[in-house]
């Protein structure tokens, strides 16, 4: 039988390389899988040994059976990768169990690069990057023990090997990487439940952003043309608008109210900002863009009111480019049916709120501005802002402005656009992130969950639609520093750190991690949005005779130098540092050409060479004198070879570089 | 007393040079033959000075010479002798022939039939000579200096190599340089001149100086080096045949002496190549040539391609 040949080197590493391949798949994969993978492995351990005998036809096919079947219990019919992955695992198990020939055991090999390959579809991050080399590079030894025979060596040899044959798929690497079109459809398989973090929920009702400031994971990062970040006060990205009021919950509208509302007009006031954001998955359609964005980005639409939208739920990392104006007019005349729109306000509940508001529309004598500042004195002189409200009740608005008068940026946005309606400002309730942390080593600003935000926009004649942040009136320490800063220097008030980075070398050492992080995302993984322009620079067009030289070109040299290095005449480097020293030393002569002739030996040959060079005369007798001593005499102390080594080093140094003589 | 044995042997080669006109290093070559305690094979054209070599080594080290002339109809009894019935004692006498000798010229060896020659020869390996069932042993020390004309000549049997291999060195005197030439004009005969020289290396010194030769050291580089050279012809195209181990350790012996009388206590690379020629020269044989004449190209090429040190 032919897997006697296989020796235990080669099983050792094989196994480890299907196991170690299996790891990163170890948190969803069903236990029974797992379970199967181990007892396969340990019974091939035994059956190469020679202590269990190969599986009966009968247990094999038992356990196809049952495999099958536990695939289909525990995917339910859903296909989707991790079901065709479990598949490959399970199908992996079970050809562990019978490899009778080398050939299997290279079955099993294969197979377990594809299991390596698929753990990109759920981490695609650098490490995971590193480790799937680190296993590939396995595979490869585990495949080259099996090449060897019962002759393979030790494990560190296989490794040696493998890392050997991996080089020369470097360059492959790299064309293929530069060249390769990017096929969307074919590789974002949408994977559920991994790594879209929960962010901005579609709705907005107390508590709601309040708890995700509790959460430091990254929302996006964005960086700026020329570094050019607007100040904190003005980093107000857009996400969502939400008009409809049931008295909690602030809604967007339905997609038929939505119909009825006009495209906005915007028209851009001053400086225009360009900036790129990368987007982490949400699990949402929706996207952010700097208050005010000019135009969408390829792959997104806008929506009337001036978000951008997306077809499909954000799955994966997304990068894109947006232009936006800080100044702006933003749709200055209303139609009757949309200031009726964003007046409306449910019919009963919340007295004493609309109380509120008609009073302070008498004090203001009809000023929407005055209304407005005065709204912002008043939370200015006596509320609060803080993590923890505390419950409200039924009437939420009126509760929180009369009651509790403490609250998080949405109990402000929301109070603030109820009385703003109930005196009969237009107004909407605008949700997104505010501020974001400036990272100084790869220059971005990186925007995390406890950045969301809440904010009111108020449309006044003549005006359009502007902002108002309540939250800037009641802690505008909140609107200037990010808000990990802001939670961090007010711990009394909150009770902990939200960020848990008080300690600023942590600080320091986690931005720089970030800022890796994002460099591997936007220069390898997201390399498509450059690809056509740099193919272009590079190649000068992207005509197909281009293309394929591009392809032949570092093919050919790559081959050439694999060939090369096999055909290269070898000089086998000499274990002995002095006889190596001696070596360089001849090569250096006899590029000068005063080499040395195969039947003289060192000392007759630098005798001869010391009556040609008189400068080195006494260097070039004492070496031979020695040479001579050490290697034919048994004089092999160790005074003798560090002299001789010095003596070669000061030979070489005092050669003329070039052949004058 | 190593330096005073090793003046003897340099007064021993100096006064052979006065004889031997010019040929310092085939002197040099037959002292070294001697040391090593091998057999000489002289390959020349008739008239070069072989017999007076010969007489001359003989004369130095006070030993007993003989000098047979091969022909082709010569019996192996002719050199080691014959049992005659002497009536008066009623049995069988041995009549010791040529052989037993101290120094034996064996002159045109390859003019005698195979058989002939390989009494000779069986008398050089095994140091006792056998005839009628009983054993005789030859002299201490036995040496032999054989010569051989071109086996181009007619009327010649060559030595088979497994003959050739018996000696331990071939070398050859060639024509002397022309002032030499003039000089041995001008001084007449130089074979009566051999006669007159003195004793000045006795056996008891001769054995003394080779001893010391045996305890010459030979460093693992050189074995190495001697060890690709062996290995050269054995693995290059072109040798019909490499060279024995039996020959590689003739070689090595020779090495040594050489180094000795050199004055050194170790032997170098340029010991073995100064010896390499008489001693492999006739061991090896060219791939494309029968005549068994092309081994100084075969050692030149050795020596070309053999590095010193392995690189």
């Amino acid at each position: 039988m032919k897997s006697a040949q296989i020796s235990r080197t080669a099983v050792a590493l094989q196994l480890v390389a299907v196991l170690l391949a299996v790891v990163p798949h170890v948190t969803w994969l069903p236990l029974w899988v797992l379970a199967l993978l181990l007892a396969s492995t340990g019974s091939r351990l035994m059956i190469h040994s020679g202590r269990w005998p190969f599986p009966h036809w009968l247990v094999k096919a038992v356990l196809v059976a049952a495999a099958s079947i536990g695939l289909i219990l525990s995917f339910n019919h859903r296909a989707g990768p991790e079901s065709m992955v479990a598949l490959l695992i399970v199908a992996l198990s079970l050809k562990l169990l019978e490899v009778y020939h080398r050939r299997d055991a290279f079955v099993v090999l294969f197979v377990c690069l594809f299991v390596a390959a698929t753990s990109f579809l759920f981490d695609e991050s650098f490490w995971m990057a590193l480790y799937i080399l680190a296993v590939t590079l396995l595979i490869l030894a585990a495949l080259n023990s099996i090449q060897q025979g019962a002759g393979a060596g030790r494990y560190s040899t296989n490794l040696k090997t493998a890392a050997k044959l991996l080089l020369p798929a470097v360059p492959f690497m790299l064309v293929l990487f530069f060249l390769f079109p990017r096929l969307d459809p074919l590789w974002s398989v949408r994977v559920q439940g991994s790594g879209a973090t929960t962010g901005l929920s579609d709705e907005l009702s107390p508590g709601d952003i309040e708890s995700l400031a509790q959460s430091s994971a990254l929302a996006f990062r964005a960086t700026f043309e020329h570094d050019e970040a607007p100040p904190p006060e003005q980093r107000y990205w857009r996400a969502l608008v939400m008009s409809e009021f049931d008295g909690r919950r602030w809604t967007r509208p339905d997609p038929a109210t939505r119909q009825r509302l006009r495209p906005e007009k915007m028209t851009a006031e001053g400086a225009v900002l360009e900036y790129s954001v990368v987007m982490e998955p949400s699990g949402r359609p929706w996207l952010v863009a700097l208050d005010q964005p000019l135009a969408p980005a390829p792959g997104m639409a806008l929506s009337a009111v001036r978000t951008l939208q997306l077809d499909a739920p954000l799955e994966r990392r997304r990068q894109y480019e947006l232009r936006s104006s800080p100044a702006y007019r933003l749709q200055p005349l209303l139609t009757a049916a949309e200031q009726r729109h964003y007046l409306q306000l449910p019919r009963g509940g919340n007295l004493q709120s609309r109380a509120l508001a008609r009073q302070l529309q008498q004090q203001a004598g009809g000023d929407p501005q005055a209304l407005i500042r005065a709204l912002m004195q008043r939370f200015n002189r006596s509320y609060v802002y803080t993590l923890e409200p505390g419950r409200l009740g039924r009437d939420s608005v009126d509760a929180f402005l009369f009651d509790t008068q403490q609250g998080y940026c949405e109990h402000f946005a929301s109070a603030t656009a109820f009385v703003l309606r109930s005196a009969g400002i237009p107004a909407r309730v605008v949700t997104g992130y505010q501020g974001g942390e400036w990272n100084p080593y790869e220059r971005y600003i990186q925007v995390r969950q406890y950045d969301a935000h809440a904010w009111v926009e108020a449309w006044l004649p003549g005006q359009g639609w502007r902002r108002l942040d309540p939250t800037a009136a009641v802690a505008p320490e909140r609107i200037r520093m990010s808000a990990g800063d802001f939670f961090d220097t007010d711990q009394t008030r909150f009770g902990r750190a939200a960020t848990g980075l008080d300690i600023a070398w942590l600080r320091t050492l986690s931005q720089r991690y970030d800022a890796f992080n994002f460099a591997w995302h936007r220069w390898v993984l997201n390399y498509q949005g450059e690809q056509s322009g740099l193919l272009e620079d590079w190649l000068g067009g992207s005509d197909t005779w281009r293309l394929v030289l591009a392809w032949l070109l570092p093919t050919g040299v790559v081959f050439g130098l694999v060939a090369w290095w096999q055909l290269r005449p070898r000089r086998v480097r000499h274990p002995d540092p002095l006889e190596r020293q001696l070596q360089a030393l001849q090569q250096a002569l006899q590029r000068l050409g005063w080499g040395r002739e195969p039947a003289e030996t060192v000392s007759a040959w630098l005798t001869r060479l010391a009556d040609e060079w008189p400068s080195m005369r006494a260097e070039m007798q004492r070496l031979a004198w020695l040479d001579e001593q050490q290697r034919y005499a048994g004089e092999c102390s160790h005074d003798v070879r560090g002299e001789m080594l010095q003596l070669c080093r000061r030979l070489r140094q005092q050669l003329p570089r070039k052949r004058s003589v | 007393m190593a330096d005073t044995l090793r003046k003897e042997v340099d007064q021993a080669l100096a006064s052979l040079s006065t004889v031997l006109l010019g040929k310092t290093s085939s002197v040099r070559l037959a002292m070294t033959c001697l040391l090593a305690e091998g057999h000489l094979l002289i390959e020349d054209l008739p008239g070069m000075g072989k017999t007076t070599l010969a007489h001359a080594l003989a004369r130095v080290l006070g030993v007993d010479d003989k000098r047979i002339q091969f022909t082709s109809d010569m019996l192996p009894a002719d050199i080691t002798g014959v049992s005659i019935f002497d009536a008066a004692e009623s049995r069988f006498r041995f009549h010791p022939g040529p052989v037993f000798t101290q120094l034996l010229l064996a002159d045109e060896i390859n003019r005698a039939t195979p058989k002939t020659q390989s009494a000779l020869l069986e008398a050089m390996e095994e140091g006792q000579v056998s005839v009628d069932g009983e054993r005789y042993a030859l002299p201490e020390p036995f040496f032999v200096i054989a010569t051989q004309n071109p086996s181009s000549q007619y009327g010649t049997f060559p030595l088979p190599e497994s003959q050739l291999d018996r000696f331990l060195m071939r070398i050859s005197l060639g024509y002397p340089a022309p002032e030499v030439e003039r000089q041995l004009l001008a001084g007449g005969g130089t074979r009566n001149q051999a006669r007159q020289l003195e004793q000045q290396l006795p056996p008891e010194r001769l054995a003394a100086a080779q001893a010391a030769c045996a305890e010459v050291h030979a460093s693992s580089s050189l074995i190495a080096y001697v060890q690709r050279l062996l290995q050269h012809t054995r693995d290059a195209a072109g040798f019909s045949y490499g060279v024995s181990p039996r020959g590689g350790l003739a070689l090595l012996r020779c090495a040594r002496c050489w180094a000795w009388l050199a004055g050194r206590d170790h032997v170098v690379p340029e010991d073995v190549q100064a010896v390499l020629g008489p001693v492999v020269g006739h061991r090896i044989r060219s791939a494309d040539d029968l005549s068994g004449q092309e081994g100084d190209r075969l050692v030149a090429r050795l020596l070309a391609e053999v590095d010193v040190l392995g690189h």
